[in-house]
């Protein structure tokens, strides 16, 4: 059936190649997934480079944020002016799941942050609500919210635990913690709600030399290596005066390893160019993909840039396959531009029905 | 503006005492009418709060401008669902500005904004309340309101709930952005901006003056220049009828017809068709209601506009302005000297001789004049009416301001949604004064001249990119007009037709080009129409 169906769809001489070679390594199935305007979640077999599947998202566009569960098989989405959280049977578009964050006069927003615990059965989101009075509005705190994934399509929270405000991208480890990227990297624990630091950054404490950094993740980076990466800017400044004209412009990043919840923080490469969102390499953690305006390719132990590839416009994201042969750019605009990762030559690209816009792109793996 | 003394004199013993009879009796029955409109239209959502000084939760415990109030009630009705109809919000309106309004001194830094003036970039906002509050729109904005503590902080909850990612932004996730606007920034506001101040206490009591009559008006149209005009002001149910006739200066007519409301006793709005495009006046009126000040501009496009003033005809001879305002020494030029009631001897002020009167009439006085003796300014009069320093002597021009001298333009059009947004320049003169150099406190202001215009790349990343090129024209008349909208293909990375300037105005001294700089950004389209709202 699988070879059936890559037989037929061998257009793209290219992509037909890139199948067959694939074959044979290994039968895990990779998808690529995205969600577009006004409201679909793509799903592309990473095989063919071709769209399998495009299942229709109930809601007004949220951010296009897509948390897909370990086995693969589970696409959950945020919809609904990232109110609602959607999940998907990636392999027939069922919604076998839904929370509806909101209840009542709350107003709950989730600025990107859903993800799935490691053994699939729970949800984490981090909601920040706000209650509508009939005259004004009310701030309240934000918290993470656990839902069970078995808990159908009219989910309520099992648990919930107060967080920081300002977080973005969340992931799940292996430890039982989720990591909270915000103006620091914590991570909390999702039975007893315990919070602990895993990379100060707002926060650090490095002396007037280095500038408190900018820190912002609106996607998942890192998941191919089972990691999660928050990038951020940082100045180094030749003295104490914290001259801006002569300090030296640095992307550093925090990567938390996601099978240990270890981090490392460390200034990777000069800033010369916006980078949106970086990668590694599942082969060699020391090996780094950035897009925007420009694909590019790094190397972190040495600050160089290996590659550089002109993009026509701004590509947010970007993704890699499992073997960190083909490289996917994708978000903002309709197409998904596919490139080798060893030259960043382009050498394909998917075409899809409506903008990404700032929509995740993410790999749904179905092991064989 | 300066008005004659005699003006001065006369305004204070008849004038108030006649408002405050016809302002007095009917000021009870507003706030009752005013009262109802709220009941009918907001206690939906609003309640009662009990309580007689702060009746209406929420609407009671802040003040603002009637842009202010009508910004507030659009928003009532697009996203809270309210349902007002277009009498009652114009009623609405007018009540609120009136009881809750700001008092004219308070207004006043910030009249920019009221005026419309879209390529005025802000210069003195404070740091801190820049980078939380007017990154998004104008600081105008809310230095342009009054509230209690708590509704600064309710305030800050509307942002939270209207806009969920405002903490998440550049300039806002670097720090805790919602506790600072919270418990810092709303406890500022509420020290610098309070509901109660003794500037409205005073100005809600001050009796307002009717400006029902005949205005003298001074203005500039961009493209046709500076025009001299009387407007006549007749009572109508909601204000005012307008009738405007006058001359620019090239001698050819202008003329027109519109409707003014008039907010809080001294907040002039007027729409006046002018030849057939439909202009706005936002003018402040002062407290005897004998002279406003403001700005004239195209409905359909705010930022092409000028300068407007308005004085009162009180039956009595004033002279209102000298055009143009400069004369240099040893040389004859014609002047206009223009007023009303004027009617007796012509005096230019010490040593400016009149060659030759060449028209006159009540109204203007056309005269060839010829100065001598010390450079400065000039005593202006006719008969009992004179104007102090009217007219500038000098003996040479010392330097040239452009203004603005930071504006922004926004490229448009090419098809796109939104127009191009242009920016109008004019130069302004001024002589060294008695200590010899120029751009000193003695410097002494000439007014207005006309200049030739031109653009220049503002430095070397942008002569490298050849923004002069691509981002916009000037033209003769000082209006700049950015580039389309959209990539540029001639461009790097087919980069859009933004740029930085350099807007140079050069004007001639007997042979001599004396030039002036302004700087200017070309922006992309505004999509959430930014700047000055
Ligand atoms: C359908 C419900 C509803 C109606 C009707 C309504 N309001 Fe509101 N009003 C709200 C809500 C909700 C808020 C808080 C959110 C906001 O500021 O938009 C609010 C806030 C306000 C505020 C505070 C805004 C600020 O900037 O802090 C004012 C003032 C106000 N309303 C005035 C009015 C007036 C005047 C009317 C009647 C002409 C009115 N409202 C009718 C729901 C309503
Ligand atoms: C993310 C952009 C953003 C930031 C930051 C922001 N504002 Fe606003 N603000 C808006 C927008 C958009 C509106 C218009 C709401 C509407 O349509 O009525 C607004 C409206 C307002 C109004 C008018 C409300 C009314 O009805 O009278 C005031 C006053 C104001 N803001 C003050 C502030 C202050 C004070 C801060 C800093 C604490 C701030 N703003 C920060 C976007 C912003």
């Amino acid at each position: 059936m699988k070879v059936n169906k890559k037989m037929k769809t061998s257009a793209l001489a290219g992509a037909a190649l890139l199948s067959l070679q694939a074959l044979p390594a290994s039968a895990d199935q990779e998808y690529l997934l995205t969600i577009t305007r006004p409201g679909h979640l793509q799903v592309i077999d990473m095989s063919t480079n071709e769209v399998v599947r495009t299942c229709d998202v109930p809601g007004k566009f949220g951010t296009g944020s897509i948390a897909p569960s370990p086995d693969g098989k589970i696409a959950y989405v945020l919809s609904n002016m990232t109110e609602d959280v959607y999940g998907f049977d990636i392999q027939t578009c069922d919604i076998t799941f839904h929370a509806a964050q909101s209840q009542g006069n709350v107003r709950v927003k989730t600025h990107q942050s859903i993800t799935v615990s490691a053994d699939g059965k729970e949800l984490y989101t981090v909601q920040n609500p706000v209650r509508h009075l009939p005259d004004r509005f009310e701030v309240m705190e934000p918290q993470l919210a656990v839902y069970n994934t078995a808990d159908g399509t009219d989910a309520k929270p099992v648990r919930t635990f107060p967080v920081d405000r300002r977080i973005t991208k969340i992931a799940a480890t292996e430890k039982g913690e989720v990591i909270l990227g915000g103006a620091d990297i914590k991570a909390i624990d999702v039975n007893s709600g315990e919070v602990r630091m895993v990379t100060a950054l707002q926060s650090w404490d490095r002396g007037p030399e280095w500038l408190p950094p900018d820190a912002f993740a609106m996607h998942s980076q890192g998941e191919q290596s089972n990691e999660y990466i928050m990038p951020y800017v940082t100045a180094k400044f030749q003295d104490d005066t914290m001259n801006m004209e002569t300090a030296e412009w640095w992307w550093g990043i925090s990567r938390v390893d996601l099978a240990t919840g270890e981090a490392v923080r460390q200034e990777i490469i000069p800033f010369e160019f916006i980078v949106f969102n970086f990668i590694s390499d599942p082969r060699d953690p020391n090996i780094f993909y950035g897009s925007f305006n420009t694909l590019s390719k790094h190397d972190i132990t040495t600050g160089e840039t290996l590659a550089l590839y002109e993009m026509p416009h701004t590509y947010y994201d970007l993704n890699i396959s499992a073997d960190g042969k083909t490289i996917y750019v994708g978000g903002t605009s309709s197409d998904i531009s596919i490139h080798s990762s060893d030259t960043l030559e382009k050498i394909g690209s998917i075409q899809l029905s409506g903008d990404m816009s700032t929509s995740d792109l993410r790999v749904a793996t179905i092991r064989d | 503006m300066a008005l004659t003394t005699h003006n001065k004199k006369r305004v204070p013993l008849a004038g108030p005492a006649l408002a405050l009879a016809v302002m007095a009796a009917p000021a009870l029955a507003a706030t009752e009418a005013g009262e109802e409109l709220i009941r009918n239209n907001c206690l939906a959502c609003h309640s009662d709060t009990g309580n007689s000084e702060t009746p209406f939760s929420r609407i009671s415990e802040q003040r603002k401008t009637p842009e202010g109030w009508l910004m507030t009630i659009n928003r009532m009705q697009e996203l809270r669902g309210a349902q007002i109809s277009t009498e009652d919000k114009r009623a609405l309106v007018q009540y609120l500005a009136d009881h809750q309004g700001l008092a004219p001194s308070e207004a006043e830094p910030y009249r920019y904004l009221l005026e419309q003036d879209t390529n005025l970039v802000e210069s003195g906002v404070d740091e801190g309340l820049g980078q939380m509050c007017a990154r998004c729109h104008s600081a105008a904005r809310f230095s342009l309101q009054r509230r209690t503590e708590d509704e600064w902080k309710r305030l800050v909850g509307f942002h939270m709930g209207q806009f969920p990612t405002i903490e998440l932004h550049s300039l806002a996730r670097d720090r805790a952005w919602y506790d600072i606007a919270q418990n810092q920034t709303a406890v500022e506001l509420g020290n610098k901006f309070p509901l109660i101040t003794p500037e409205w206490n005073s100005w809600k009591a001050a009796p307002k003056a009717d400006l029902t009559g005949r205005w003298r008006v001074l203005g500039y149209v961009p493209g046709k220049g500076e025009f001299t005009a009387w407007m006549d002001a007749s009572k109508s149910e909601t204000g005012y009828q307008l009738s405007l006739e006058g001359q620019y200066s090239d001698g050819s007519a202008l003329s027109g017809k519109g409707s003014a409301r008039v907010y809080t006793g001294y907040e002039w709005r007027a729409a006046i068709e002018i030849d057939g495009v439909k202009m706005r006046q936002v003018m402040a009126a002062d407290a005897e209601g004998s002279v406003m000040d403001g700005r004239m501009f195209n409905t359909e496009a705010r930022e092409i506009g000028g300068e407007l003033m308005a004085v009162r005809d009180q039956g009595q001879p004033a002279v209102v302005a000298v055009l143009p305002a400069h004369l240099k020494l040893g040389e004859s030029a014609e002047l206009t000297i223009v007023g009303q009631n004027l009617d007796g001897d012509v005096s230019l002020g010490d040593g400016v001789e009149i060659e030759k009167v060449i028209a006159r009439d009540g109204d203007s006085i056309r005269v060839l004049a010829k100065a001598s003796g010390a450079a400065g300014a000039r005593t202006v009069s006719v008969g009992d009416a004179s104007k102090d320093q009217a007219l500038a002597v000098y003996d040479s021009l010392a330097r040239v301001e452009v203004t603005p001298a930071n504006a922004l333009s926004r490229i448009g059009g090419n098809g796109g949604e939104m127009a191009k947004v242009r920016t109008v320049y004019r130069a302004v003169g001024y002589a060294a004064g008695a200590d010899g150099q120029p751009g000193t406190d003695d410097d002494l202001r000439l007014g207005y001249m006309p200049a030739t215009w031109s653009i220049a790349p503002a430095d070397e990343v942008a002569a490298h990119d050849k923004d002069e090129k691509y981002a916009g024209a000037i033209d003769a008349s000082g209006i700049f007009t950015p580039g389309d909208a959209g990539p540029n293909p001639e461009r790097k990375m087919s980069a859009n037709n933004v740029g930085r300037l350099t807007v140079v105005g050069s004007v001639s001294d007997g042979g001599n080009d004396v030039t002036g700089e302004g700087s200017l950004l070309v922006a992309p389209q505004d999509f959430v129409r930014r700047v000055l709202d």
